[in-house]
């Protein structure tokens, strides 16, 4: 996803302009830039960073012009690097583009103007719009509208675009197919912008476009028309009434709400990282003498999941580390290597450990979700998890993302160091492959069991989550999830740690969460079921999470979650799954700042 | 956008007060469902208000008129037999325009916050049907939906079957393309519903303050607590007479025209009803919800109950975790027990037989112009008909009963 503006007016627009990439930063945040037009010229500025950043090393708002278009991006394709940022122009510097969406014909289009021997300098499927326009207004002797149109009938794919021209002075031009595009109407200015939200500050008069239109804007008027007939079309003008940040959040009351329900088409595009790119990470564990993993907060139990995975998976044993605390721990030379976790790829911890282990000749790998962020032009073998912007500072679909992922890699591993055959992977594969459905199911069908249990106990001050095995790691992510979001005290613990000591803090005022294994681990299930029997017999309050069809555990737990039925390989996920709507619909209920909890941070970029 | 208000229901499970007057006049926190929806509508800008009504039609008809009193308009249309919200919908067809799109409200639907804003502003944000949803313990009452990563709805399953107890629940306020009176001549109401979502979508609206939409008379308690839980000022009248003494606490609400004796402790969250009369040393504890033009005499203890107009409560009786009806008398010295001895849940007897309340705190329930004699013990869980007369001296319902 990536945000599109524009603006034309009588008087400059860059500052404006900006404001209005600022408004869409949430539709992608990795690299922004703007393109402005004045006698004659364009000029574009655009770089790698958040809008603001942008601004600071660019100075956005001191450009000129009355005309101009803005985009801020999500790379999904090509690096994320001051090239492939847009605008793009094409060779003569006539025309700027900006653009989200696919254009599906792009390796046809590119081929054939770099056999005309156009220079392209990004990567980008969007940089052929420009040649492919620069081109017609050579055909078409500079009448833009013509040009336009035609550009526009050789593309293929889904988008929205907007341009600015040379021989258009005053003028954008855009087009929409698939992907959303509005037209703002001021008094002395008219706009555009992928969603409300780049104008809504300016104007709330709107023309909603439909696919197969485009547009003329200028700062007096605006003229729609349907691409095949050049007929112009009668657009009704909507008066927006409405909460700017409602739609950003796609209508859901918190982007952590969206982010959680995001999960099933997450785990989609996670899925559908290249085979290749994972077996590269696995060899990078594969030919080293000692792999390490790690992360912090989140991504450390994220990590700590890993061992569990890479250990009954791939019969290997990857240690865990903090990041904070890698540098006084691990002994790393040439022949080991660290695999580090990182949503945003700039946590300071994680780049510091990074650096400390390469400085001592160690290879290194990541699972990232920004691209173009540091810890992706640090390491060796970076994975991008594909996950889209992660917006609440809460992490849920980046975790669940890097957990599948590391189960990915087990299994290539597995192969790898010849545990099992290209057969059972394969197994493993179609089994991980369900993963998408089953959270949806748990998600539309247990969802308000969890909130019936957040209302009921919302006044409960201390919670206690147990797990065994891999339980154990998400036993310890779900009590911190509890904690930064709701503000309550919840400890993670091994369920057989707690009778060496923390038992002796059961009684009425610390409710404790069972994370039930599945019952096919039989000797794992005993092992919880005992200490989920210790807590009740203390007169403790048990909630336990347990999967459907657990005849075992009948009458065992005070209160309990029922989990749909899965293999014991997805198992974690789901008590990941039950985890975070806990804490969110306690954290509502409890009128906390669910998006941005206090004292916290989306990216910890300091020591 | 103008709205369609469904208030027809006959609210069967809330006898015996649905017996008396249509359940969108059942009062909660000092005000009937039907005022606090009008009121949450004209606040989020809906002027222009289709009523239909049916069950004890000209009591809303007479209380709410032409809608003035709540600066609206209304126009209402009669729904002759209890004959289903499908039925209803159509009724009001002739009141709306084709290509209007108007929002669809269920009147016994009680939330804290204004629903009707954030269903229209959701609207207002993706011009696509919207329908709102939450989540609630009761989930096999309403329909359920399945939701798509986003947040459209993809599915309805109008009677959900044991899979679909957490899934979100249709919260009753919609906003509806006129193509639904359409579809609603071909189609069920939930086929109508899955018809829209097949063609133009629809958007969910997820409301996540508290919501509840009353199935059986102690679901009225939980109502008046659910509202009274958010007050956090107390609001006195200035035309209340305190003769003497008095204490309050907390978030009280005493209308005008409200008498209180001296001696008398009032302990918020509480409501008492204009031009009622509070005696000495009355005792009125938190969530409890009385009534205009009531008389509590000397010594009376109230505790979460909610006694509507007109009840007249002798001197030194004890009402808690209870519902009164309207004009009905309970004599002096009389107890409603809240428990049973073993602790066990209360179990209500209603026309269809005894019915589980799934709590094992609850008191009375007595009808519209019911008279309880004095020094009656009245088990936890009895249920007096309208107009019943229990005489002096008894326990009821007797042993056996």
């Amino acid at each position: 996803m990536c945000g599109i503006a524009g603006m034309v007016a009588s008087s400059n627009v860059a500052q404006k302009l900006y404001r209005s990439i600022a408004a869409l930063e949430y539709r992608g945040y990795d690299s922004c830039g703007m393109a402005v037009q004045e006698n004659g010229h364009i000029d574009v500025r655009k770089n790698v960073g958040t809008v603001e950043k942008v601004n600071q090393g660019e100075r956005l708002t001191d450009m000129k012009g009355l005309a101009g278009i803005a985009h801020t991006r999500w790379a999904t394709h090509g690096g994320v690097t001051r090239e492939n940022a847009h605008p793009h122009m094409d060779s003569q510097g006539r025309v700027a583009v900006v653009h989200n969406g696919i254009i599906s014909n792009y390796h046809q289009l590119r081929e054939r103007f770099q056999n005309a021997g156009v220079v392209f300098l990004s990567e980008t499927d969007s940089e052929v719009i420009a040649h492919l326009l620069g081109e017609c207004l050579d055909k078409y002797e500079d009448d833009m509208e013509t040009a336009f149109v035609s550009a526009l009938r050789e593309l293929e794919g889904n988008f929205s675009l907007a341009v600015i021209s040379t021989k258009a002075s005053g003028q954008i031009y855009c087009a929409k197919r698939e992907s959303p595009l509005i037209i703002g109407l001021g008094d002395d200015a008219n706009y555009i912008g992928s969603d409300f939200n780049a104008f809504i500050e300016f104007t709330r008069q709107a023309i909603i476009m439909d696919d197969g239109e485009f547009a003329v804007v200028t700062h007096q008027g605006y003229v729609v028309k349907e691409l095949l007939s050049r007929n112009v079309v009668n657009k009704e003008v909507t008066e927006i009434e409405w909460d700017m940040e409602m739609s950003r959040r796609g209508g859901y009351p918190h982007y952590m709400l969206k982010e959680i329900y995001d999960q099933p088409a997450t785990i989609l595009s996670t899925l559908s990282i290249p085979r290749e790119k994972l077996a590269e990470l696995a060899r990078l564990i594969h030919e080293s003498r000692q792999c390490f993993l790690g992360g912090v907060g989140t991504t450390y139990y994220i990590a700590a999941m890993g061992q569990y995975l890479f250990s009954q998976i791939a019969g290997c044993y990857l240690p865990a580390i903090s990041t904070d605390e890698f540098p006084h721990l691990a002994q790393v030379g040439p022949e080991d290597a660290l695999i580090a976790i990182s949503q945003s790829g700039e946590t300071y911890d994680t780049l510091t450990a990074v650096r400390f282990a390469k400085e001592r000749g160690a290879r290194t790998g990541a699972i990232v979700n920004v691209m173009g962020s540091s810890l992706v032009r640090t390491v060796d073998v970076p994975i991008l998890q594909g996950s889209g912007p992660e917006i609440c500072v809460i992490s849920t679909k980046a975790a669940m993302s890097q957990a599948t992922i590391l189960l990915l890699t087990a299994v290539e591993l597995g192969v790898m160091r010849g545990r099992f055959g290209e057969e059972e992977a394969l197994g493993y594969r179609d089994e991980i492959g369900k993963l998408s459905d089953v959270l949806s199911e748990a998600l539309n069908e247990r969802a308000g069991f969890l909130h019936t249990a957040a209302s009921r106990h919302q006044k409960m001050k201390n919670w206690l989550y147990l797990g065994r095995g891999i339980y154990y790691p998400a036993a310890l992510e779900n009590a911190l999830k509890m904690k930064e979001v709701t503000y309550i005290h919840a400890e993670g613990m091994s369920a057989g740690f707690l009778k060496h000591g923390t038992i002796s803090l059961i009684d009425e005022n610390m409710y404790t969460i069972v994370l039930m294994p599945h019952p096919d681990e039989k000797e794992l299930h005993a092992l919880t079921r005992s200490s989920a029997e210790e807590v009740r017999a203390r007169g403790g309050f048990v909630l336990g999470f347990r999967f459907e069809g657990d005849e075992d555990v009948e009458g065992l737990f005070s209160e309990e979650i029922v989990l749909p039925r899965v293999s014991p390989l997805l198992a974690p996920f789901l008590h990941l799954l039950a985890g975070q709507l806990l804490a969110y619909f306690l954290a509502v209920q409890l009128k906390r700042d669910v998006d941005r909890p206090r004292s916290l941070a989306k990216s910890v970029t300091v020591a | 956008m103008r709205a369609l208000v469904l208030a027809a229901g006959r609210g069967t499970g809330l006898y015996p007060f649905t017996e008396t007057r249509p359940k969108a006049m059942l009062p909660m926190a000092g005000e009937m469902l039907l005022d606090s929806a009008l009121g949450k509508l004209r606040a989020a800008g809906v002027t222009d208000v289709v009523m239909v009504v049916g069950h004890c039609a000209d009591k809303i008809i007479d209380h709410f008129s032409n809608g003035a009193s709540h600066g609206i308009t209304i126009q209402y249309v009669r729904q002759k037999d209890p004959s289903g919200i499908r039925d209803a919908v159509c009724r009001a067809r002739e009141h709306f325009q084709p290509g209007e799109g108007f929002l669809l409200v269920y009147a016994d639907v009680l939330t804290s916050g204004n629903i009707y804003r954030h269903v229209m502003q959701t609207f207002g944000s993706f011009n696509q049907p919207v329908a709102a949803i939450c989540h609630t313990p009761q989930a096999q009452n309403f329909g359920t939906v399945y939701l798509d990563a986003d947040m459209f709805i993809n599915k309805l399953v109008e009677k959900p079957s044991h899979k679909e107890m957490g899934n979100y629940v249709l919260a009753g306020v919609f906003v509806m393309p006129y193509t639904l009176f359409d579809l609603l001549r071909k189609y069920e109401m939930d086929e109508s519903f899955n018809e829209i979502i097949a063609s133009t979508g629809m958007r969910s609206a997820i409301w996540e303050e508290p919501w509840l939409d009353a199935q059986r008379p102690w679901d009225l308690l939980h109502g008046n607590q659910m509202v009274m839980r958010t007050w956090d000022e107390a609001r006195v009248s200035g035309a209340v007479q305190l003769r003497g003494a008095i204490q309050f606490r907390g978030p009280v609400r005493i209308e005008s025209d409200v008498v209180i004796e001296s001696g008398a402790s009032i302990f918020g969250p509480c409501f008492i009803g204009k031009g009622t009369f509070i005696g000495n040393d009355v005792l009125i504890r938190s969530n409890t919800s009385v009534g205009a033009g009531c008389t509590i005499g000397f010594g009376v203890e109230l505790k979460n109950c909610i006694l509507l107009d007109n009840v007249r409560v002798g001197r030194l009786s004890y009402i808690g975790d209870s519902v009164v009806g309207e004009n009905a008398y309970v004599g002096s010295g009389a107890v409603t027990v809240n428990h049973n001895l073993d602790r066990s849940n209360i179990r209500l007897a209603m026309k269809e037989g005894k019915v589980d309340s799934e709590s094992n705190k609850l008191g009375s329930f007595i009808g519209d112009n019911a008279k309880v004699g004095a020094s009656n013990t009245l088990a936890a869980g009895a249920v007096i008909a309208p107009g019943q007369i229990v005489p002096h001296h008894h326990t009821y319902p007797v042993e056996g009963d």
